[in-house]
């Protein structure tokens, strides 16, 4: 043990180097593995979650498969009783509402809910009934967190508020406290409401046509998903005929087993990594494993380095080694001693990266929006698995120099001269795979980099930079808010216009999300379109280009008739002349009047779908949008809020521009750049640390080969070449290596997006490029030093 | 006149005084002559060699070799002069142990950037010339003292130099392969017309050069 410790004071440079590195590794990688564990355990921490499904359907269509996972209101009710085996079964559905206490107004995420789906889902109660938190049908549940913001404390039970739903207001009991919705769910909600009480729930209750919640079950025991979606072919049947008999007619081909519509279980804890991709429900969890993996790789790098510097630096120890098996010491006795001194230094490095990630930590939070904090991630699993990776790693790392130094001959060692060729082979393979990891980390930063400026740079049919879209969640009716707004603002020579719509684009402040898409008959044939209700001058505001036709105008009285289409609408109902298109929808004759261009309404990673703009005020509004002149941005932003709180004082004005609204939506993206930026840099500086390290230990073999060498007449320069050649021809053999590992990685990642750059061979040549040069750089001083060193002193060795 | 020195003065500071390695140097060497600088361990003797092969500066006096002076030359002219002119035999032989005899050989022509076809030619010319040809693929530790250094005076003679400077280059073999070396020595210096410094402790291989420098302490004495 003093030995060890010795003999690591001695070898201060590498202990420290080796320290250093292992620890920044460690401290990384438990940061990674904290954040992809609490990805990971996304809906985990519900009682049954395994247990828990969501409801959701396949439809086969002309257009090929497609998945809905809205419901409509009858469904839940229909399939409890229609079909056996469900023990618990629960509509859930989330919707913005806005709360009066006391004349003051809030909005809360409100989930509108059966009486199962305390059952089903595990929020704990604090105050009030745990069996039954909602006790009647005009009993809520509230959060703490909602709790106070209406009341400042959580003695909240038995207190009235009012919500304000579908344009009436209604008294509600508050009649349990639960806690806080996890970071890690997916439900989320401030206030829980009974289902009966939703605005659409009387005039829907027995709509099968309008879907619009999730439903979420538990079946009961003995009863396997198969069994359980075989036998809902006949509910199936039964309640979309309707449905199926018109994608039949449209020329729909059924699924592999003859069904048009078909009703699947996902379950519940893959739900937050499911996307429905053409018909199929994918499950993918690549993302955290990814950061888990990036965690890997900057471990094994560090690990490599360990390794290297041991094999390398154990040199200069040979005599001792021969010393001591003279004086009798046996391998097991050898090896102890080497393993005890990895052992030191790994738990050094494992503390310290432990206090490393704890320093970190907040940083982290902030830099990557994760939420994660210890206590996510100290359950027993992790900590032995984290336990067990730790002593594994200290094994193999630790280990392999020490069984290698202590297998050398007694002689060999004494002429502390170590001919084989072996060990500089697996020296040369590490530090291939150490800078092929690096190329692929830098690669990836530099693609991932360019598809975000791609994304932000791209032109998307709309003007982003100018349009400041608002939501309206007072109380007042939209249409008069619009108009209200706008009025207010005319006299203002930087606000060019005002408009409204239902739809926000991108993803603002209040961060809602959705999609309506309709479906109606054209010419005996299913078509089906998004939709959006617009204000007048919507065109104009977002820079939106007419094709042909033209824009909603006041002059026309009729145009609540009217319907503008986008160009892969007219496609869609590919007609020579769209404007001459009649289409007829709930025995409504609608004529469309426009075409504008394309336009990317939704993300990037979809194509541009089909959208038809409605004008009808007996729609509302949800959105507000203001165009501002490009000068003095920020004072026509305040001029906008300000007008905002003379029209209604108590709605909270939560205004952004569109380009921050689509930064928004890249918030994925962006965390996954920053978290692969980060590894790539502390990928690369690690393994800098060890190109180092091992530079000087082979400059410093190579001194006599170098003094002669200048003896016979070479200069600095072929020296400096020679010595660095070496190393660089490793650094090309992991570009050659790593580079097409990279390009299948990130095609297959840019595959998910519609909209993205082409896949350039600069990307890849700009990282092996990068990591020569960085490998140069760390060599390089210490190389040309050597190299210019006199050689009479390198060669006065006797 | 191949070289000559003029008061050449070497030192090295040592809390804040003067150590001499070499003091008012004066030496004049024609070409074809086979000098050997004999004298106890530190008197300088390597270092003068250094200083001849141009391997080491020196702080004071004047050196011109083949009437170019040298102390007045660049960095990289005195290479060129370096690389043309003088071959270096050591004790130790000092060849890289990762390379064959033939690469070995090789090298110095490498740095001379000949073509390709006239090194090989000149590589088989000298290991015909010390009949080592059937050592060209071994690696020097496979080969004993004597033909190791046979192998370094192969490699200091392969640019055809004007000069060759030798330090010790006996010391590390048994009396019959030191023999064959300075029986090489005297056989280039007769034939070929080699000028030859030699550095040595043994009266009997001094005895082989023409002339003899005895230094002492730095300082060149007459005798």
């Amino acid at each position: 043990m003093k030995i060890a410790m010795r003999n690591l004071v001695k070898n201060s440079t590498f202990t420290l180097l080796n320290v250093l590195g292992l620890s920044v590794a460690f401290g990384v990688a438990i940061l990674l593995g904290m954040a992809a564990f609490s990805e990971l355990s996304h809906n985990q921490f519900h009682k049954d979650a395994d247990t828990i499904y969501q409801v959701y359907m396949t439809n086969q269509s002309p257009n090929g498969p497609g998945i809905g996972t809205a419901k409509p209101i009858p469904f839940a009710p229909a399939l409890k009783s229609e079909v056996p085996g469900i023990a618990n079964i629960t509509r859930a559905l989330s919707e913005d509402v806005l709360v009066t206490f006391e004349d003051k107004e809030f909005n809360f995420d409100a989930e509108f809910v059966d009486d199962d789906f305390f059952s089903i889902f595990t929020f704990p109660v604090v105050k009030g009934d745990a069996q039954k938190p909602l006790q009647h049908k005009n009993a809520v549940a509230i959060t703490e967190g909602s709790a106070k913001v209406l009341f400042g404390s959580t003695d909240a039970i038995g207190k009235t508020i009012s919500i304000h739903i579908g344009g009436t207001e209604t008294p509600y009991t508050i009649s349990s406290i639960l806690k806080n919705t996890p970071d890690q769910s997916s439900i989320d909600f401030g206030i829980i409401i009974p289902f009966e009480n939703h605005p659409e729930y009387l005039e829907k209750v027995d709509a099968w046509g309008s879907s619009n919640h999730p439903v979420y079950l538990q079946l009961e025991k003995g009863i396997s998903v198969a069994q359980f979606e075989q036998s809902t072919v006949d509910f199936t049947k039964l309640h979309y005929s309707g449905s199926i008999e018109s994608v039949i007619r449209d020329g729909a081909l059924p699924d592999a087993n003859g069904q048009y519509k078909q009703l699947h279980l996902l379950p519940y804890t893959d739900v937050y990594f499911t996307s429905f991709v053409d018909g199929v429900a994918k499950v993918s969890r690549a993302f955290p494993y990814m950061i888990l993996g990036i965690g890997f790789l900057i471990l094994f790098i560090a690990c490599a380095n360990f390794i290297n510097m041991s094999i390398a630096s154990s040199e200069k120890r040979l005599k001792e080694i021969g010393m001591r098996k003279t004086l009798g010491a046996v391998r097991g006795q050898l090896f102890t001693q080497f393993w005890f001194e990895s052992l030191f230094v790994f738990l050094a490095s494992v503390l310290l990266g432990v206090v490393l990630s704890t320093l970190l930590l907040d940083r982290f939070k902030t830099l990557f929006n994760t939420q994660v904090t210890f206590s996510d991630v100290t359950t027993p699993t992790i900590l032995i698995g984290f336990a067990i990776s730790v002593i594994c790693i200290t094994l193999i790392a630790g280990g392999y120099p020490a069984l290698l130094l202590s297998k050398l001959g007694t002689l060999q060692a004494l002429k502390g001269k170590m001919v084989s060729k072996g060990r500089n082979k697996v020296r040369n393979a590490l530090i291939v795979i150490q800078f092929g990891i690096a190329i692929v980390l830098i690669s990836s930063t530099l693609v991932l980099q360019g598809q975000l400026q791609y994304m932000r740079n791209i032109d998307l049919g709309y003007n982003k930079e100018q349009v400041i879209s608002i939501p309206l969640n007072g109380k007042m009716n939209s249409y008069r808010m619009v108009e209200l707004l706008r009025n207010e603002l005319q006299s203002d020579p930087n606000i060019l216009s005002v408009t409204g719509a239902d739809n926000n684009l991108g993803r603002g402040l209040d961060g809602s999300a959705y999609t309506s898409v309709l479906g109606f008959d054209y010419k005996e044939r299913g078509v089906s379109t998004n939709m959006l209700v617009v204000d007048h001058d919507y065109l104009k505001t977002l820079d939106i280009e007419l094709v042909s036709g033209r824009g909603f105008n006041r002059d026309f009285k009729s145009d609540s008739l009217s319907l503008v289409i986008n160009e892969t609408m007219a496609k869609e109902l590919n007609e020579p002349d769209p404007l001459s298109v009649r289409i007829n929808m709930d025995s409504i004759n609608y004529a469309v009047v426009g075409v504008v261009k394309d336009y990317n309404f939704q993300g990037l990673n979809q194509k541009i779908k089909p959208i038809t703009f409605f004008m009808n005020k007996d729609w509302d509004l949800y959105y507000a949008y203001v165009k501002v002149a490009p000068i003095a941005i920020s004072e026509s932003f305040e001029t906008i809020k300000m007008a905002w709180q003379k029209i209604d004082p108590n709605a909270t004005f939560q205004g952004s521009f569109l380009d921050e609204n689509l930064d928004r939506t890249f918030r994925r993206e962006k965390v996954m750049a920053q978290i692969i930026t980060s590894g790539s840099i502390v990928g690369i500086v690690l393994s800098c640390i060890g190109l180092f390290a091992i530079s000087l230990l082979v400059v410093a073999q190579r001194t006599k080969e170098i003094g002669i060498r200048k003896v016979v007449g070479a200069s600095v320069t072929t020296i400096t070449v020679l010595l660095t050649k070496d190393f660089l021809k490793l650094v090309g053999i992991a570009f050659i290596v790593a580079t097409p590992i990279s390009w299948l990685i990130m095609r297959d990642w840019l595959q998910d997006y519609a909209f993205h750059v082409s896949l350039n061979i600069w990307f890849f040549v700009g990282a092996g490029l990068l990591a020569c040069l960085i490998a140069l750089l760390t060599i390089g001083g210490r190389t040309v030093r050597a190299a210019s060193a006199n050689p009479v002193k390198s060669l006065r060795t006797e | 006149m191949l070289l000559e020195l003029k008061n050449i003065f070497k030192w090295v500071s040592s809390g804040g005084q003067r150590v001499f390695l070499l003091k008012d140097i004066n030496l004049q060497i024609a070409e074809g002559e086979f000098i050997s600088i004999m004298g106890p361990s530190g008197s300088g003797k390597s270092t003068l060699l250094n200083v001849i092969g141009m391997l080491d500066g020196f702080d004071e006096g004047e050196y011109d070799f083949l009437h170019e002076s040298v102390h007045t030359l660049k960095e990289k002219h005195r290479a060129i002069l370096y690389k043309e002119y003088i071959g270096f035999v050591f004790q130790a032989y000092h060849l890289i142990d990762e390379l064959t005899v033939y690469e070995n050989l090789e090298m110095p022509l490498l740095y001379k950037k000949l073509k390709s076809s006239e090194r090989k030619s000149m590589v088989a010319d000298m290991l015909d010339r010390f009949n080592i040809v059937g050592k060209k693929d071994l690696f020097p530790p496979q080969l004993s003292g004597g033909q190791q250094q046979l192998v370094g005076v192969a490699r200091a003679l392969i640019g055809s130099p004007k000069l060759i400077l030798a330090d010790e280059p006996t010391g590390n073999l048994n009396s019959k392969q030191g023999e064959e070396i300075m029986e090489i020595f005297k056989q280039l210096n007769e034939e070929d017309g080699v000028t030859i410094i030699q550095v040595t402790h043994s009266e009997k291989n001094a005895a082989y050069g023409s002339r003899i420098i005895n230094l002492l302490d730095g300082r060149k004495i007459e005798g």
